[in-house]
Protein backbone atom coordinates (compact mmCIF):
# COMPACT_ATOMS: atom_id res chain seq x y z
CA UNK A 1 0.00 0.00 0.00
CA UNK A 2 1.68 3.46 -0.93
CA UNK A 3 2.13 5.70 1.77
CA UNK A 4 -0.13 8.98 1.55
CA UNK A 5 3.01 11.15 1.62
CA UNK A 6 4.31 9.45 -1.59
CA UNK A 7 5.25 12.46 -4.07
CA UNK A 8 3.37 11.23 -7.62
CA UNK A 9 5.58 12.04 -10.94
CA UNK A 10 5.18 11.89 -14.26
CA UNK A 11 7.62 11.75 -16.67
CA UNK A 12 7.21 12.32 -20.28
CA UNK A 13 10.67 12.26 -22.58
CA UNK A 14 11.13 10.67 -26.14
CA UNK A 15 14.20 8.91 -25.19
CA UNK A 16 12.72 5.67 -23.80
CA UNK A 17 16.00 4.62 -22.26
CA UNK A 18 16.94 7.49 -20.63
CA UNK A 19 12.92 7.34 -18.90
CA UNK A 20 13.31 4.21 -18.05
CA UNK A 21 16.40 5.05 -16.12
CA UNK A 22 15.19 7.60 -14.87
CA UNK A 23 12.07 6.37 -13.67
CA UNK A 24 13.99 3.32 -11.87
CA UNK A 25 16.30 5.80 -10.04
CA UNK A 26 13.33 7.77 -8.63
CA UNK A 27 11.11 4.73 -7.74
CA UNK A 28 14.12 3.26 -5.59
CA UNK A 29 14.05 6.84 -3.85
CA UNK A 30 10.18 6.36 -3.10
CA UNK A 31 9.11 8.45 -5.77
CA UNK A 32 5.99 6.54 -7.56
CA UNK A 33 6.38 7.34 -11.04
CA UNK A 34 4.17 7.29 -14.70
CA UNK A 35 5.83 7.67 -17.70
CA UNK A 36 5.03 8.38 -21.38
CA UNK A 37 7.05 8.62 -24.04
CA UNK A 38 5.20 11.66 -26.19
CA UNK A 39 3.66 14.60 -24.99
CA UNK A 40 -0.23 13.68 -25.91
CA UNK A 41 0.16 10.62 -23.94
CA UNK A 42 1.11 12.62 -21.11
CA UNK A 43 -1.85 14.46 -21.23
CA UNK A 44 -4.26 12.16 -21.48
CA UNK A 45 -2.42 10.46 -18.34
CA UNK A 46 -2.42 13.47 -16.30
CA UNK A 47 -6.12 13.75 -17.02
CA UNK A 48 -6.41 10.52 -14.85
CA UNK A 49 -5.52 12.89 -12.26
CA UNK A 50 -3.15 12.17 -9.24
CA UNK A 51 -0.14 13.91 -9.72
CA UNK A 52 1.99 16.12 -8.02
CA UNK A 53 4.82 16.87 -9.72
CA UNK A 54 5.74 16.17 -14.03
CA UNK A 55 8.87 15.92 -15.08
CA UNK A 56 8.55 17.52 -19.09
CA UNK A 57 11.42 17.09 -21.65
CA UNK A 58 11.22 20.18 -23.76
CA UNK A 59 12.73 18.98 -27.22
CA UNK A 60 9.60 16.08 -28.51
CA UNK A 61 8.59 15.54 -31.57
CA UNK A 62 4.62 16.31 -32.12
CA UNK A 63 3.22 17.79 -29.03
CA UNK A 64 6.42 19.23 -27.46
CA UNK A 65 7.79 20.32 -23.83
CA UNK A 66 6.44 23.57 -24.07
CA UNK A 67 2.59 22.26 -25.21
CA UNK A 68 2.57 19.57 -22.47
CA UNK A 69 3.64 22.20 -19.83
CA UNK A 70 0.61 24.63 -21.10
CA UNK A 71 -2.18 22.14 -21.12
CA UNK A 72 -1.05 21.02 -17.60
CA UNK A 73 -0.57 24.19 -16.08
CA UNK A 74 -3.84 25.21 -17.73
CA UNK A 75 -6.07 22.24 -16.85
CA UNK A 76 -4.49 20.86 -13.11
CA UNK A 77 -4.13 23.66 -11.27
CA UNK A 78 -1.61 22.48 -8.63
CA UNK A 79 0.36 20.47 -10.51
CA UNK A 80 4.17 21.80 -10.76
CA UNK A 81 5.98 21.27 -13.74
CA UNK A 82 10.09 20.66 -14.04
CA UNK A 83 11.49 21.10 -17.24
CA UNK A 84 14.16 18.94 -19.05
CA UNK A 85 16.36 20.07 -21.71
CA UNK A 86 19.73 18.88 -23.89
CA UNK A 87 20.16 22.56 -25.14
CA UNK A 88 19.37 25.11 -22.49
CA UNK A 89 18.67 29.04 -23.88
CA UNK A 90 17.84 32.08 -22.15
CA UNK A 91 14.72 32.00 -24.58
CA UNK A 92 13.17 28.53 -23.60
CA UNK A 93 13.83 29.28 -19.80
CA UNK A 94 12.27 32.71 -20.01
CA UNK A 95 9.26 30.99 -21.94
CA UNK A 96 8.81 28.27 -19.97
CA UNK A 97 8.97 30.04 -16.38
CA UNK A 98 6.60 32.47 -18.22
CA UNK A 99 4.22 29.45 -18.84
CA UNK A 100 4.34 28.46 -15.04
CA UNK A 101 7.42 25.60 -14.92
CA UNK A 102 8.82 25.25 -11.73
CA UNK A 103 12.01 24.59 -13.02
CA UNK A 104 14.34 24.00 -15.49
CA UNK A 105 17.28 21.86 -15.46
CA UNK A 106 19.95 21.15 -18.29
CA UNK A 107 20.65 17.18 -19.36
CA UNK A 108 22.98 16.01 -18.53
CA UNK A 109 22.24 17.13 -14.75
CA UNK A 110 23.36 15.73 -11.43
CA UNK A 111 20.35 13.34 -10.04
CA UNK A 112 20.63 14.45 -6.57
CA UNK A 113 19.39 18.25 -8.48
CA UNK A 114 16.74 16.32 -9.86
CA UNK A 115 15.37 14.39 -6.40
CA UNK A 116 15.57 18.00 -4.69
CA UNK A 117 13.57 19.85 -7.57
CA UNK A 118 11.18 17.59 -6.97
CA UNK A 119 10.63 17.71 -3.22
CA UNK A 120 11.06 21.29 -3.75
CA UNK A 121 8.30 21.48 -6.59
CA UNK A 122 6.20 19.06 -4.77
CA UNK A 123 6.57 21.50 -1.40
CA UNK A 124 5.26 24.17 -3.57
CA UNK A 125 2.69 22.78 -4.51
CA UNK A 126 1.53 21.59 -0.82
CA UNK A 127 1.57 25.12 0.08
CA UNK A 128 -0.12 26.36 -2.89
CA UNK A 129 -2.86 23.85 -2.01
CA UNK A 130 -2.78 24.67 1.86
CA UNK A 131 -3.31 28.68 0.68
CA UNK A 132 -5.92 27.89 -1.75
CA UNK A 133 -8.15 25.70 0.85
CA UNK A 134 -7.41 28.45 3.86
CA UNK A 135 -8.69 31.26 1.63
CA UNK A 136 -11.60 29.39 0.61
CA UNK A 137 -12.33 28.64 4.58
CA UNK A 138 -12.19 32.32 5.03
CA UNK A 139 -14.97 32.58 2.50
CA UNK A 140 -16.79 30.18 3.91
CA UNK A 141 -16.65 31.92 7.15
CA UNK A 142 -17.45 35.52 6.09
CA UNK A 143 -20.31 33.95 3.41
CA UNK A 144 -21.49 32.10 6.39
CA UNK A 145 -22.03 35.16 8.33
CA UNK A 146 -24.13 36.59 5.88
CA UNK A 147 -26.10 34.34 4.04
CA UNK A 148 -28.95 31.55 4.97
CA UNK A 149 -27.84 28.03 4.77
CA UNK A 150 -29.15 27.24 1.27
CA UNK A 151 -27.81 30.74 -0.08
CA UNK A 152 -24.34 29.80 1.27
CA UNK A 153 -24.50 25.86 0.03
CA UNK A 154 -25.55 28.20 -3.58
CA UNK A 155 -22.19 30.49 -2.96
CA UNK A 156 -20.12 27.55 -2.15
CA UNK A 157 -21.31 25.48 -5.60
CA UNK A 158 -20.21 28.72 -7.76
CA UNK A 159 -16.93 28.81 -5.60
CA UNK A 160 -16.24 25.48 -6.62
CA UNK A 161 -17.04 25.72 -10.26
CA UNK A 162 -14.71 28.82 -10.35
CA UNK A 163 -12.33 26.60 -8.82
CA UNK A 164 -11.88 23.98 -11.60
CA UNK B 1 27.82 29.94 -60.98
CA UNK B 2 28.17 32.24 -58.10
CA UNK B 3 31.78 32.47 -55.93
CA UNK B 4 30.92 30.60 -53.07
CA UNK B 5 33.15 32.18 -50.93
CA UNK B 6 31.88 35.33 -50.79
CA UNK B 7 28.28 34.52 -51.51
CA UNK B 8 27.78 31.69 -48.72
CA UNK B 9 30.63 32.47 -46.18
CA UNK B 10 28.08 33.50 -43.64
CA UNK B 11 25.47 31.28 -44.64
CA UNK B 12 28.17 27.99 -45.06
CA UNK B 13 29.25 28.72 -41.52
CA UNK B 14 25.31 29.14 -40.29
CA UNK B 15 24.42 25.65 -41.66
CA UNK B 16 27.73 24.16 -40.15
CA UNK B 17 26.19 25.47 -36.70
CA UNK B 18 22.97 24.19 -37.38
CA UNK B 19 24.06 20.40 -37.70
CA UNK B 20 26.79 20.50 -35.65
CA UNK B 21 24.06 21.96 -32.75
CA UNK B 22 22.00 18.99 -33.97
CA UNK B 23 24.96 16.57 -33.51
CA UNK B 24 25.66 17.92 -29.95
CA UNK B 25 22.53 17.63 -28.77
CA UNK B 26 22.12 14.18 -29.92
CA UNK B 27 25.38 13.02 -28.37
CA UNK B 28 23.98 14.54 -25.07
CA UNK B 29 21.08 12.61 -24.86
CA UNK B 30 23.56 9.96 -25.38
CA UNK B 31 24.96 11.00 -22.61
CA UNK B 32 22.33 11.67 -20.42
CA UNK B 33 21.42 8.22 -20.51
CA UNK B 34 24.73 6.75 -20.10
CA UNK B 35 24.71 8.72 -17.40
CA UNK B 36 21.66 7.99 -15.95
CA UNK B 37 21.84 3.90 -16.49
CA UNK B 38 25.25 3.99 -14.83
CA UNK B 39 23.48 6.11 -11.87
CA UNK B 40 21.05 3.22 -11.78
CA UNK B 41 23.28 0.78 -11.78
CA UNK B 42 25.27 2.28 -9.12
CA UNK B 43 21.65 2.47 -6.82
CA UNK B 44 21.10 -1.26 -7.27
CA UNK B 45 24.86 -1.65 -6.14
CA UNK B 46 23.99 0.14 -3.21
CA UNK B 47 21.01 -1.68 -2.73
CA UNK B 48 22.83 -5.50 -3.29
CA UNK B 49 24.99 -4.18 -0.40
CA UNK B 50 22.25 -3.44 1.82
CA UNK B 51 21.03 -6.84 1.32
CA UNK B 52 18.12 -6.25 -0.53
CA UNK B 53 17.79 -8.63 -3.54
CA UNK B 54 18.26 -7.37 -6.86
CA UNK B 55 17.56 -9.06 -10.16
CA UNK B 56 20.53 -10.10 -12.40
CA UNK B 57 18.57 -9.65 -15.30
CA UNK B 58 18.12 -5.39 -14.30
CA UNK B 59 21.63 -5.54 -13.98
CA UNK B 60 22.28 -7.10 -17.67
CA UNK B 61 19.60 -4.70 -19.14
CA UNK B 62 21.84 -1.88 -17.31
CA UNK B 63 24.72 -3.23 -18.54
CA UNK B 64 23.01 -3.79 -22.14
CA UNK B 65 21.89 -0.12 -22.72
CA UNK B 66 24.79 1.31 -21.70
CA UNK B 67 27.08 -0.68 -24.28
CA UNK B 68 24.55 0.05 -26.84
CA UNK B 69 24.62 3.88 -26.03
CA UNK B 70 28.32 3.63 -26.60
CA UNK B 71 27.56 2.47 -30.25
CA UNK B 72 25.31 4.93 -30.62
CA UNK B 73 27.62 7.84 -29.72
CA UNK B 74 30.27 6.19 -31.96
CA UNK B 75 27.63 6.37 -34.78
CA UNK B 76 26.88 9.96 -34.38
CA UNK B 77 30.72 11.20 -33.95
CA UNK B 78 31.23 8.95 -37.26
CA UNK B 79 28.98 11.18 -38.67
CA UNK B 80 30.09 14.41 -37.19
CA UNK B 81 33.59 13.61 -39.12
CA UNK B 82 32.43 12.62 -42.40
CA UNK B 83 30.43 16.16 -42.41
CA UNK B 84 33.28 18.15 -40.64
CA UNK B 85 35.27 16.67 -43.77
CA UNK B 86 32.98 17.13 -46.13
CA UNK B 87 34.36 20.56 -46.43
CA UNK B 88 38.55 19.98 -47.10
CA UNK B 89 37.96 20.08 -51.01
CA UNK B 90 35.70 22.64 -52.66
CA UNK B 91 35.17 20.03 -55.70
CA UNK B 92 35.93 16.22 -55.51
CA UNK B 93 34.55 13.01 -56.85
CA UNK B 94 32.17 11.52 -54.77
CA UNK B 95 29.14 8.83 -55.05
CA UNK B 96 25.73 10.16 -55.02
CA UNK B 97 24.39 7.84 -52.70
CA UNK B 98 27.34 8.54 -50.22
CA UNK B 99 26.45 12.26 -50.14
CA UNK B 100 22.60 11.28 -49.59
CA UNK B 101 23.26 8.98 -46.62
CA UNK B 102 25.21 11.22 -45.13
CA UNK B 103 23.03 13.72 -45.39
CA UNK B 104 20.29 11.64 -44.18
CA UNK B 105 22.01 10.52 -41.16
CA UNK B 106 22.35 14.34 -40.41
CA UNK B 107 18.76 14.66 -40.55
CA UNK B 108 18.15 12.38 -38.38
CA UNK B 109 18.75 14.18 -35.43
CA UNK B 110 16.73 16.90 -36.04
CA UNK B 111 13.28 16.24 -33.20
CA UNK B 112 10.75 17.05 -36.19
CA UNK B 113 12.64 14.18 -38.45
CA UNK B 114 10.14 11.79 -40.50
CA UNK B 115 11.87 8.63 -41.68
CA UNK B 116 13.56 8.66 -44.90
CA UNK B 117 14.87 5.96 -46.64
CA UNK B 118 16.91 5.43 -50.24
CA UNK B 119 15.83 3.29 -52.77
CA UNK B 120 18.56 0.82 -54.15
CA UNK B 121 19.82 2.57 -57.13
CA UNK B 122 20.93 0.11 -60.75
CA UNK B 123 23.30 0.44 -62.91
CA UNK B 124 26.23 2.15 -62.69
CA UNK B 125 27.38 4.15 -59.13
CA UNK B 126 25.83 7.74 -59.45
CA UNK B 127 29.63 9.37 -59.29
CA UNK B 128 30.19 13.53 -59.61
CA UNK B 129 32.49 16.10 -59.69
CA UNK B 130 31.05 18.69 -57.33
CA UNK B 131 31.15 20.55 -53.98
CA UNK B 132 30.53 17.54 -51.42
CA UNK B 133 29.60 20.35 -49.04
CA UNK B 134 27.09 22.49 -50.87
CA UNK B 135 25.22 19.15 -52.36
CA UNK B 136 24.98 17.50 -48.84
CA UNK B 137 23.60 21.32 -47.98
CA UNK B 138 20.94 21.34 -50.39
CA UNK B 139 20.08 17.37 -49.56
CA UNK B 140 19.89 18.57 -45.86
CA UNK B 141 17.75 21.44 -46.69
CA UNK B 142 15.07 19.70 -49.08
CA UNK B 143 15.07 16.97 -46.26
CA UNK B 144 14.20 19.87 -43.49
CA UNK B 145 11.55 21.50 -45.33
CA UNK B 146 9.94 18.59 -45.94
CA UNK B 147 9.89 17.18 -42.17
CA UNK B 148 8.42 20.61 -41.30
CA UNK B 149 5.75 20.14 -43.83
CA UNK B 150 4.95 16.80 -43.46
CA UNK B 151 5.75 16.23 -40.07
CA UNK B 152 7.94 13.60 -38.16
CA UNK B 153 5.17 10.54 -39.53
CA UNK B 154 6.66 11.75 -43.26
CA UNK B 155 7.82 8.59 -45.27
CA UNK B 156 9.98 9.70 -47.32
CA UNK B 157 12.00 7.86 -50.21
CA UNK B 158 15.00 8.79 -51.87
CA UNK B 159 16.66 7.53 -55.16
CA UNK B 160 18.78 7.84 -57.32
CA UNK B 161 18.37 7.86 -61.59
CA UNK B 162 20.27 8.78 -64.66
CA UNK B 163 18.86 11.95 -65.65
CA UNK B 164 16.95 12.20 -69.15
CA UNK B 165 17.62 15.29 -70.02
CA UNK B 166 20.77 16.57 -69.12
CA UNK B 167 24.12 14.84 -68.41
CA UNK B 168 24.14 14.47 -64.74
CA UNK B 169 21.79 12.42 -62.41
CA UNK B 170 18.52 13.54 -60.93
CA UNK B 171 18.02 12.53 -56.87
CA UNK B 172 14.12 11.53 -56.77
CA UNK B 173 12.24 12.73 -53.62
CA UNK B 174 8.59 10.82 -52.90
CA UNK B 175 6.26 9.73 -50.54
CA UNK B 176 4.79 12.49 -49.04
CA UNK B 177 2.59 15.70 -50.48
CA UNK B 178 3.68 18.43 -51.20
CA UNK B 179 0.35 20.39 -51.06
CA UNK B 180 1.78 23.26 -48.65
CA UNK B 181 4.98 23.71 -50.03
CA UNK B 182 4.61 27.26 -50.45
CA UNK B 183 8.03 29.06 -51.09
CA UNK B 184 10.28 26.21 -52.07
CA UNK B 185 12.88 26.39 -52.93
CA UNK B 186 13.68 29.56 -51.11
CA UNK B 187 16.03 32.49 -52.20
CA UNK B 188 19.08 31.34 -50.29
CA UNK B 189 18.52 27.16 -51.37
CA UNK B 190 17.83 28.70 -54.68
CA UNK B 191 21.10 30.28 -55.48
CA UNK B 192 23.15 27.89 -53.41
CA UNK B 193 22.04 25.39 -56.04
CA UNK B 194 22.73 27.43 -58.65
CA UNK B 195 26.25 27.77 -57.62
CA UNK B 196 26.97 23.83 -58.10
CA UNK B 197 24.41 23.73 -61.20
CA UNK B 198 21.98 21.94 -59.20
CA UNK B 199 18.14 22.47 -60.49
CA UNK B 200 15.38 22.01 -58.28
CA UNK B 201 12.01 20.51 -60.16
CA UNK B 202 9.66 20.48 -58.26
CA UNK B 203 5.32 19.65 -58.86
CA UNK B 204 2.92 20.38 -55.93
CA UNK B 205 0.07 19.08 -58.08
CA UNK B 206 1.53 15.73 -59.37
CA UNK B 207 3.80 15.67 -55.88
CA UNK B 208 7.07 15.07 -57.35
CA UNK B 209 10.91 17.15 -55.90
CA UNK B 210 14.04 16.10 -58.16
CA UNK B 211 17.11 17.82 -57.96
CA UNK B 212 19.17 17.10 -61.30
CA UNK B 213 22.93 17.09 -60.26
CA UNK B 214 24.91 17.91 -63.04
CA UNK B 215 27.76 15.31 -64.07
CA UNK B 216 30.70 17.60 -63.26
CA UNK B 217 31.22 21.80 -62.22
CA UNK B 218 34.51 24.14 -63.15
CA UNK B 219 36.09 24.60 -59.98
CA UNK B 220 37.84 27.68 -60.81
CA UNK B 221 34.16 29.09 -61.87
CA UNK B 222 32.89 28.44 -57.60
CA UNK B 223 36.23 29.90 -56.42
CA UNK B 224 37.71 33.28 -55.68
CA UNK B 225 40.01 33.40 -58.71
CA UNK B 226 41.00 29.82 -57.71
CA UNK B 227 42.54 30.83 -53.95
CA UNK B 228 40.37 29.34 -50.96
CA UNK B 229 39.53 31.35 -48.40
Amino acid sequence: MEAENTIKILMVDDEEKFLQAVSERLSIKGFDVKTATNGDDAIAAAKKGGYDVAIVDLQMPGTDGTQVLKVLKENHRYIEIIMLTGHATVDAAVECTRLGAFKFLEKPYDFDRLVEALKDAYQARIEKKFESNRKRMEMIQQLSIHQSPLGLLREMAQLDDARK
Amino acid sequence: MKHTNTTFGYDALAHFGRVNASISHELKNVMAIISETAGLLGDLSDMASSGTPVAPDMLSDCTKSIVEEIQRGFAVIRQMNRFSHSIDHPVESVNLMDVLDLSINLSTYLSFAGTTTIAESDGQPPVVATCPFLLQAIIYQTLVYTFKHTGNNADVTVGVNASDEEKGWKIVFSGFSLNGFQVFPDPLLQTMAESIGVTIKCDSTADWLELIVPSAIDESALLDGGNIG
